[in-house]
């Protein structure tokens, strides 16, 4: 130890340095930002926020996720037009509500003719939260939980196992209230999910679980005859449900490279005044 | 017998088929009627015509089906060519009518359309054909589902909700799967998947398989009720692969039954006799020596193949007007009716 404070060299101590204010530089926007890449926070509510132009939504932090075609073989897949939703969730003691809103000028809320498409929107959770299915539509070992929403004013709940298996739950345990409305630059869709937390079926995800729980988006644009595999999604994301809310193990990484990065300083820093309190003392 | 030497699909154990001899129909739409009365008298079906009829040359139902893409690009089979959904206005709209007003309480008005004014509808230019008098022409030509042997709706489908069924390569939705994608519209070149708006699922002839497998009332096999109904007998139904049946000779063996657009390549198991018709007039009613319905006409609809076609029926007739015998006139001229439908030739397997 002292060997290599004796024979220490000041480049050393130097280029440590600057790798530590190069690494805090990285950092410092994230931690700044305090939330977490794809984190989509979730506030703690007294009352129903069922009603997408409820005011008690004026209060609940808002995430932008960008949206992409999804990849699948169906004729068009790669012609999407909705490139981002706004995201926002509150959770009362009994029930979780997420609130979805996206641009989209022309209401699309009927199939009732050969060449109609409605406007439809879904949230994807893993039947099992400690797991990250297949992006698209799970897989058969690793099934999804599907929330849809239909603006010919019919909600689903699907179970998937891979592209093309969905299935219908008989009795769907989520319930949707949507309303036009003005999102961005011009009028769009807000839609509102609610289900309760605690799940009854096997197959249906808990949303009461301790865990950060990974959830994706998909929304179809009707009047461009969007359906199936033709819709733009994303990523997965998650609510952060775990015991340290904040607690994705990506961010637990960041933030450990962090504080070690800090000691780091503080110690390299005392070192270094010290050797120089030392030289000055010679 | 086996069916060596008839391209049915993999998987499938016999694969059902009918001839319809296009010289025979009238354009009575009897075979319409039994199959509206039979399938299509529900909530959401009141556009579709499973079974129709149309005049030759003509839009057909849906107007201008043969534009709107659907089929494979080749032989092959491994390219589909994506096709596109025809709108309401192409399929006719539903018109409604004071049948009560008028019949019952004798109001004095029209019988017409009182929801729109149409400007289209099924069988819209019914008669009207081609060419000028005296030497004008048309012809009907009923249309079911093929049950195509490569059928592109199936193939188009995410779901895989539509399906060949092993036992007699009948094409059929799957209500339960189905999701109304619609995918399988437009992938049928013929346009015989409708989308029914009501239950939001796809819907299209069924060969009458219940009928076909004898679950009726009566618990005996009958062949589809457009078929049974046909005021002139002019369909055959069985199986391709029965090389006892018509429809084997018709096909394979005198290669006078030909599938409509061999070129979309889904390989059609509804066969036509190509239709013939008097030759041509002169302007002073003197009969020349020249076809009514140009072959370039029919070439369109059942390919380079209906020359030879044509010129095997006329051999056999000219054949039977010298006094001799054919297999073939006596096939087309149905004086075996016992032939006419054999459904029931491989119910031991
Ligand atoms: S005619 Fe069309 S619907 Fe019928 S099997 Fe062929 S491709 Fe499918
Ligand atoms: S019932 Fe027979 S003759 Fe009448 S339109 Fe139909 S196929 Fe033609």
């Amino acid at each position: 130890m002292t060997e290599i404070v004796r024979g220490g060299r000041p480049l050393l101590v130097a280029g440590l340095l600057a790798g530590l204010l190069v690494a805090s530089a990285a950092l410092a926007p994230l931690i700044a930002d305090a939330r977490p890449a794809r984190e989509i926070p979730v506030e703690n509510v007294e009352n129903s926020l069922a009603d997408p132009g409820a005011d008690g939504w004026g209060e609940v932090p808002a995430a932008t996720v960008p949206l992409a075609s999804a990849p699948s073989s169906v004729p068009n897949a790669d012609d999407t037009t909705v490139r981002e939703v706004e995201v926002e969730a509150a959770r009362t003691d009994g029930k979780l509500f997420v609130r979805l809103r996206w641009a989209d000028p022309s209401a699309d809320r009927s199939a009732s003719s050969p060449r109609a498409f409605a406007d439809m929107a879904a949230i994807q959770f893993p039947v099992n939260a400690t797991t990250q299915p297949a992006i698209a539509m799970g897989s058969e070992r690793n099934l999804v939980n599907v929330w849809q929403w239909s603006a010919t004013d019919t909600t689903q709940e699907l179970l998937a196992g891979g592209p093309g298996t969905t299935t219908i739950f008989e009795q769907p345990a989520v319930s949707t209230e949507s309303t036009r409305s003005d999102v961005g630059e011009g009028e769009g869709w807000s839609v509102v999910f609610a289900r309760d937390l605690n799940a009854s079926v096997d197959n249906r995800t808990a949303l009461d679980a301790d865990a950060d729980l990974s959830v994706a988006l998909g929304i179809w644009n009707g009047e461009n005859s969007e359906r199936a595999g033709q819709k733009a999604v994303s990523e997965w994301y998650y609510f952060p449900f775990g015991p340290d809310d904040g607690g994705a193990p990506f961010q637990t990484v960041l933030w450990a490279i962090a504080g070690a990065a800090i000691a780091l300083v503080i110690v390299v820093t005392a070192l270094s005044v010290r050797r120089t309190n030392e030289e000055g003392k010679l | 017998m086996a069916h060596d030497d008839v391209d049915i699909a993999e998987g499938v154990d016999h694969q059902v088929a009918m001839v319809m001899d296009l010289n025979k129909c009238i354009g009575c739409q009897t075979c319409t009627v039994a199959c509206e009365t039979l399938w299509t008298e529900r909530e959401g079906t009141e556009y579709m015509y499973w079974n129709n009829v149309e005049t030759r040359p003509g839009s057909g139902y849906p107007r201008d089906w043969e534009e709107k893409g659907g089929g494979w690009e080749s032989e092959e089979h491994n390219q589909r060519s994506v096709g596109e959904i025809p709108s309401q206005q192409d399929y006719g709209e539903d018109w409604e009518f004071d049948h009560e007003g008028i019949l019952k309480e004798g109001a004095e008005k029209a019988l017409e359309p009182e929801n729109v004014d149409p400007e289209w509808g099924p069988n819209w230019d019914e008669d009207q054909g081609a060419g000028e008098h005296p030497n004008s022409y048309h012809f009907y030509m009923p249309r079911i589902c093929n049950h195509c042997t490569h059928p592109s709706c199936v193939e188009a489908c995410p779901r895989k909700a539509i399906y060949k069924r092993e036992e007699d390569g009948v094409v059929l939705v799957d209500q339960e799967r189905c999701r109304g994608y619609r995918y399988c519209v437009e992938g049928c070149p013929y346009k015989k998947v409708y989308y029914n708006a009501v239950t939001k699922r796809s819907e299209k002839c069924v060969f009458c398989y219940p009928r076909i497998e004898g679950e009726g009332p009566d618990d005996e096999v009958h062949p589809p009720a457009c078929a049974d109904q046909c005021t002139t007998q002019l369909r055959l139904v069985g199986y391709l692969d029965d090389q006892d049946g018509p429809i084997y000779k018709l096909v394979e063996q005198y290669e006078v039954a030909l599938p409509l657009h061999p070129e979309y390549s889904t390989s059609p198991n509804v066969y036509y006799i190509p239709p013939t018709a008097p030759p041509q007039h002169s302007e002073d009613g003197e009969t020349v020596d020249v076809e009514r319905i140009p072959r370039s006409y029919l070439e369109e609809l059942f390919g380079e193949q209906v020359n030879d076609a044509l010129d095997t029926i006329e051999r056999e007739r000219a054949k039977v007007e010298r006094g001799g015998h054919s297999e073939l006139m006596e096939i087309l001229q149905d004086k075996n009716p016992a032939q006419q439908y054999r459904l029931e030739v491989f119910s031991d397997d």
